[in-house]
């Protein structure tokens, strides 16, 4: 159902990771044709089918932004269709205010589905899971209760007709191409937030939250946009299920419905567009077929699920990705090439030194930093080490903003750093990897590293839904910077993999790569080196100096003392919090102390 | 049970992918020669919440279709029931209809059963122009201008509660009444339906209320009501649960007070969820005199030979209502009388129907006319002993007459 | 009329606080809430009804296999839908494998057992002032709220559940078992679960949808409670009950269920952690 989506990717040469561009739409067109000539060979009665499938699909399109991409479990969604078929048959109607032309109504359904979609997902950023997809069930039931209860506007138990489109869209095929056509432009639209640096955000939100703060991405705005827009077109799909319903009772909104939407979205695969769409239509037409299973069908959508969930997590998407079957090379090399940090880091601005200052923190009685001086300048490789425990990791959470110092300040060029804002960091040109590499296993590498570069498109989540010129050259700003990044760091050749795909030293330098999409001033490593062989590490090393050398401040924290020394310009030895050496390698490297208790014999 | 009547769904795709070939084809589809089966659409509430009525009508239903059938169908087509489960969910009782108005081109549709699935589904029938008889007691369900091509053979809601309102007001001359339902939209578009008709017969309502049908207690209600002086309760749910909790609270309570209402309150699974037997005497259900034991336990004459007919094609009535089967039984009878008598066209059905004087059925004989689409008569809706249930009838009231 | 109101409040509170506890027993060993704290609850109602009302046991009998019943399904639980997802917690799987295994329970219950509510039998054959269907759930929880207790101070078994519950990695250093203990939570918290449902039979009786309200309104208390922290979710429990009857009496039917999730989405607003709970993450 989505061409719009398409021409804007062919111009493009670069590989968009998920598929060739043509591949990707090809069933999406399929789909649009077969939609287009459906009256031709579809009974009425499998109008009617298709018409509910369009419908559903609209609200699952939005849904899908916020379950597959964004992560949140949202079961209740059922809460904003009841909304929106009722605002848009009461305001037809004329139960409160003289009745309203259909589209107007739908129009008006549309904002108070968005507002609605806002507070029904609100609770998902102060709350965990599990929480949130309580909340959803609850309101689900008490929209249905309310509409039970405001009997002089909702009709109560007796219920309210749905609206009649007028002509041309009245006839039964008029109103299947009404739907239809609704539902294309929401396959077109979540497509184009999919393939924008939101829908990469959302996935980042969701599968490595703490990589998406580092990369500076605001999740309360992001998810706030996103329910918004999901409430919008659920309401949308509300005022559409109550004309095609024609009527509409309490009784109509079933949690088994709500739980439709939901798992159609997982049988098609997180993290796709194609694979909900299918779900949807699976869902939808498969009782048709199989009567004798109607009474079985909520069991069955629960089987399918829980063998989605343990067998194949990707859903019908994963199935359905080929691409990501073909073996890749076994003897591949990862070499760096330095010389594109010039081009890449464009002289970051010298943004003065990032200092801690006498810091404090401890966690119950114990004191994990214990007045905690360091400096870190710009163009310079800052090395910190010390046993297990010692506080290495736990200063990077400081500077990070995971936790906040008891004591002490944290400054960069003078300006205190706040504690907990973490995407603020970014903005600061602040950027980190993690001990673990945090990345979205079901994205391509170079997705990967876009989202590294987040921060810097212009573009509104408006203009990436409509693919406007903007989002365009965001996009194109953001592919092509990857690919440098890539290229630095020696991983190009694999833009188009899946990163779950990739070797463990691989991660390494994807999330380096990441990390450099922001332009840092100053970049916190946390044990790059660790699953390294000796070769990667020896590029490592070459890799750290080159970005030092284009202006950027470095502060690795290591276990290998001979990277440290070999390319470290300063170094500070930690132990217990406290520090117990500092100055240049050569300096540590004689110090007593360090040599006993650390560096061994 | 004459579940080789059943059409199974895997036939009804053959017959659809057989249609659809040749109209793919491009050959004209061939005259309809006059042995094919004539399609009867069905769409009852077979699974799901609150699907027994659905099931006892199915079992009326289905022996009806076997007898039409065996005794030569109509001018020699047999009738052929093309059911479409709507598991209580108006959203499948849209698909359903659909299929059978589109799909499967019936001539005429019998159901929904469930009020719900019938507000969907009769706007979608009258613009398929196909001829719709229900069983659905909620009133806008009828409206011979806006549905010209919708009837209904069983009594509408006014017709419900006016029955029960005149015999608490009437017959057991109690003006203060206590009007409860659960929060289903049946219940609260009952009380909100019942409680200015009552206040018109000059009763008193003293105690009106929602309540959540999983409320495990209902004592505070009741002591609510019994302080607000009720002297009859009137339940609207077809919940058993909710229902049986109002019985045995005003058991245990020990409060001498009639309850009258939904029939639902003379259900075996109503009488399974009673503390104590006794607790269900004073109890007075709807039901339908032409179903129901008159003085020395009697019934009619119509009647007792269907009961018979049910004995001897062994249909349980242990754990259903009578009027149930009833109900289910006359309806494909209905239909096909007036196929017999006019054909099988849409407007030659409405046409008769239209007219239609007196049919005989046994739950009630129904009528219609141009202007009237509601066929059942007001005064076969009667009150019942709910402890008198026997083979899923019961006697009527205290106060009927003999 | 306020007795009544309390009496019940407090007999529906207890069941609260058991499926809360039942929440809180799986929590303990796993870090997963599971979508099947409730269902649990509902087939404890309806294995009894099975068992005494329809296959004529001995009540102790059939008190036994219900309880049995809920451990197996508990047990259940976490090799078919916790132990798979454990080690992509991250990924939040469990409340889709939990939810799915839920549904899967209630809707072949909904089948297989009936979509009415059946009759319950009634255990003892007493009659008593205060009502059996009120004490029943009331010595249920303080049953379990004191057994609880000395498992956890008194046995072996109970300090090995708990060292899980503090600190999975370091239980498993000291090489406790750890997958053991974990199905042996399960196990408890199914009978937990079947308890509640069991002991509130006559009140809620064997019926397949008191799943999902109880999923919702057990899983209250736990919120309120704090997770884990058994002791707040039975004060947050009983504090339900008695907040829904007075709203059901109050306010009514519909608005009730509006006003028990109000205050639940506000006070959870207010204080994410519950308001007796704190927690602290450690995510990088």
């Amino acid at each position: 159902m989505d061409m719009e989506a398409t021409p804007s990717r062919l111009s493009r040469p670069n590989a968009t990771g998920s598929a060739s561009p043509s591949g990707a739409a090809l069933p999406f067109l399929a789909l649009l044709l077969l939609g287009i000539l459906f009256p031709l060979f579809g009974g009425g009665y499998w109008g009617v089918i298709a018409t509910r499938a369009c419908v559903y699909w609209v609200l699952v399109s939005g849904l899908n932004l916020v379950v597959g991409f964004g992560g949140q479990i949202a079961i209740g969604w059922v809460a904003l269709l009841t909304l929106g078929a009722y605002t848009t048959s009461v305001l037809v109607a004329g139960n409160v205010t003289p009745a309203l032309p259909p589209y107007l109504a739908l129009a008006i359904a549309a904002v108070v589905g968005a507002i609605f979609g806002l507070i029904v997902g609100l609770p998902a950023l102060r709350l965990r899971t599990f929480y949130f997809a309580i909340t959803t069930l609850g309101f689900a039931t008490i929209v249905t209760q309310v509409a039970l209860a405001w009997q002089s506007v909702t009709g109560g138990g007796v219920g309210v007709a749905g609206p009649i489109f007028p002509e041309p869209f009245a006839s039964q095929w008029g109103f299947y191409y009404f739907c239809f056509g609704l539902a294309a432009i929401c396959t077109w639209m979540t497509a184009n937030v999919a393939a924008s640096r939101f829908g990469r955000a959302l996935t980042a939100i969701r599968d490595a939250e703490v990589a998406a703060e580092a990369s500076g991405i605001a999740k309360p705005a992001l998810l706030a946009t996103v329910f918004l827009f999901s409430g919008a077109v659920a309401a949308v799909a509300g005022g559409l299920f109550a004309a095609l319903q024609s009527y509409i009772t309490p009784d109509a909104f079933t949690l088994d419905l709500s739980i439709l939407f939901f798992i159609a979205i997982l049988i098609g695969g997180r993290g796709s567009i194609l694979g909900p769409l299918l779900g949807t239509i699976l869902l939808t037409v498969l009782p048709e077929f199989a009567a004798p299973l109607v009474a079985w069908s909520t069991f069955l959508y629960a089987v399918l699920l829980l063998v989605i969930v343990l067998v194949i997590p990707g859903g019908i998407a994963e199935i359905l990705d080929f691409r990501n079957r073909r073996p890749l090379e076994s003897d591949r090399a990862i070499i760096p090439r330095p010389e594109l940090l010039e081009p890449l880091l464009n002289a970051p601005p010298n943004a003065g030194a990032l200092t801690l200052e006498r810091v404090d923190l401890s966690f119950g009685g114990v004191r994990a930093i214990d007045g905690l001086d360091l400096e870190i300048h710009p163009g310079q490789v800052h090395g910190l080490i010390g046993p297990n425990g010692s506080g290495k990791t736990t200063t990077l959470n400081v500077i990070s903003g995971y936790y906040a110092q008891q004591r002490g300040a944290i400054r960069l060029n003078g300006a205190v750093l706040p504690p907990f804002v973490r995407h603020v960091r970014a903005n600061m040109r602040i950027a980190r990897t993690f001990q673990t590499p945090r990345i979205v296993g079901s994205a391509s590498v170079l997705e990967n590293v876009m989202i590294g570069g987040t921060i810097d498109g212009k573009g509104t989540f408006v203009e990436s839904l409509l693919s406007l010129p903007r989002h365009r050259r965001d996009e194109t700003m953001l592919r092509d910077t990857a690919m440098l990044a890539l290229a630095a760091v020696g991983l190009e050749r694999l833009a188009a993999v899946r990163a779950d795909r990739l070797q463990h030293s691989e991660l390494r330098f994807t999330e380096i790569a990441r990390a450099l999409m922001l332009r840092p001033a100053f970049l916190l490593l946390d044990e790059p080196a660790a699953g390294l062989s000796a070769e990667e590490i020896e590029r490592l090393g070459a890799l750290i100096l080159a970005i030092a050398r284009a202006g950027t401040g470095v502060l690795v924290v290591e276990h290998h003392p001979d990277l440290i020394f070999d390319i470290c310009h300063r170094v500070t030895v930690l132990n217990l919090g406290r520090i117990l050496a500092a100055g240049t390698p050569a300096e540590i490297r004689a110090h007593r102390e360090v040599v006993n208790a650390y560096l061994g014999a | 049970m004459s579940t080789n009547l059943r059409v199974t769904r895997r036939q009804v795709l053959a017959g659809s992918a057989v249609s659809a070939a040749a109209l793919a084809s491009g050959f004209p589809a061939p005259a309809i020669a006059n042995s094919d089966p004539i399609p009867v659409g069905y769409l009852p509430a077979l699974t799901g919440p609150s699907s027994s009525t659905g099931v006892g009508i199915n079992r009326g239903i289905q022996l009806a279709v076997q007898e039409i059938n065996a005794a030569g169908g109509i001018g020699g087509r047999q009738l052929e029931l093309i059911t479409r489960d709507t598991q209580s969910d108006p959203t499948k009782a849209v698909n359903g209809a659909a299929e059978l108005t589109h799909g499967q081109k019936v001539s005429v549709v019998f159901g929904p059963v469930n009020s719900g699935e019938s507000l969907a589904v009769v706007p979608l029938l009258a613009r398929a122009n196909t001829p719709q008889i229900h069983p659905c007691w909620v009133d806008t369900l009828t409206d011979p201008k806006k549905y010209p091509m919708c009837f209904r053979n069983a009594p509408t809601n006014q017709q419900i509660g006016g029955a029960a309102h005149r015999y608490v007001v009437e017959v057991l001359k109690r003006k203060k009444v206590a009007v409860i339902s659960d929060t289903t939209g049946y219940g609260t578009a009952s009380v909100n339906a019942y409680v200015p008709m009552l206040k018109a017969t000059g009763a008193e309502v003293v105690y009106q209320g929602n309540v959540d049908a999983a409320n495990p207690d209902l004592k505070p209600e009741l002591l609510r009501m019994q302080s607000a002086g009720a002297e009859a309760i009137m339940p609207w749910s077809v919940n058993a649960g909710f229902l049986s909790r109002i019985i045995n609270t005003r058991g245990q309570m020990g409060w001498d007070v009639p309850i009258v209402g939904q029939t639902t309150l003379g259900s075996g699974q109503t009488k399974a969820l009673l503390e104590k037997p006794e607790y269900w005497a004073k109890v007075y259900p709807n039901n339908f005199r032409p179903v129901c034991y008159a003085a020395g336990g009697k019934l009619s004459d119509r009647t007792s030979a269907f009961v018979d007919r049910l004995k001897s094609a062994k249909i349980d009535m242990g754990d259903t209502l009578l009027w149930w089967i009833a109900l289910g039984y006359d309806s494909p009878r209905m239909i096909a009388e007036a196929m017999k008598n006019v054909g099988t066209e849409p407007e030659q059905i409405v046409g008769y129907l239209n007219k239609l004087k007196e049919f005989p059925g046994v739950y009630g004989d129904i009528a219609f006319t141009a202007d009237k689409h509601d066929g059942y008569p007001d005064n076969e809706v009667v009150m019942v002993e709910a402890n008198s249930l026997k083979d899923g009838a019961f006697n009527l009231a205290p106060g009927y007459g003999a | 009329m306020v007795e009544s109101i309390v009496s019940t409040g407090l007999a529906v509170g207890c069941i609260y606080a058991l499926i809360a506890i039942t929440y809180n027993v799986m929590f303990s060993a796993s870090r997963v809430f599971s979508f099947t704290a409730g269902t649990l609850g509902m087939i404890g109602g309806v294995l009894g009804s099975l068992f005494i009302a329809r296959m004529g046991m001995p009540v102790a009998a059939g008190f036994l296999l219900a309880l049995a019943g809920g451990a197996v399904l508990g047990i259940v639980t976490e090799i078919v839908a916790v132990r798979p997802v454990l080690k992509s917690l991250d990924q939040h799987l469990y409340v889709l494998s939990t939810l799915a295994l839920a549904l899967m329970i209630q809707q072949f219950t909904a089948i297989e057992w009936s979509t009415e509510p059946q009759p319950f039998p009634r255990l003892f054959d007493i009659a008593s002032g205060f009502d059996q269907k009120f004490w029943l759930p009331m010595l249920a929880c303080a049953a379990v709220i004191v057994g609880l207790e000395l498992l956890y101070r008194r046995t072996l078994v109970g300090h090995a559940f708990l060292a899980i519950a503090e600190d999975n990695f370091a239980a498993r250093a000291l090489g406790l078992p750890e997958r053991s203990l974990r199905m042996a939570s399960f196990a408890l918290a199914g009978a937990i679960g079947a308890l509640a449902g069991f002991a509130g039979g006559e009140m809620l009786l064997a019926f397949f949808a008191n799943a999902p309200m109880l999923t919702f309104y057990g899983f209250v208390p736990v919120a309120l409670g704090g997770m884990g922290n058994n002791r707040g979710a039975v004060v947050a429990g009983l504090l339900l009950g008695l907040f829904q009857q007075a709203a059901n009496f109050l306010v009514g039917g519909i608005f009730a269920s509006v006003a028990v999730f109000t205050v639940f989405i506000i006070v959870l607003l207010a204080r994410p952690e519950g308001l007796a709970g704190a927690t602290l993450q450690r995510r990088v």
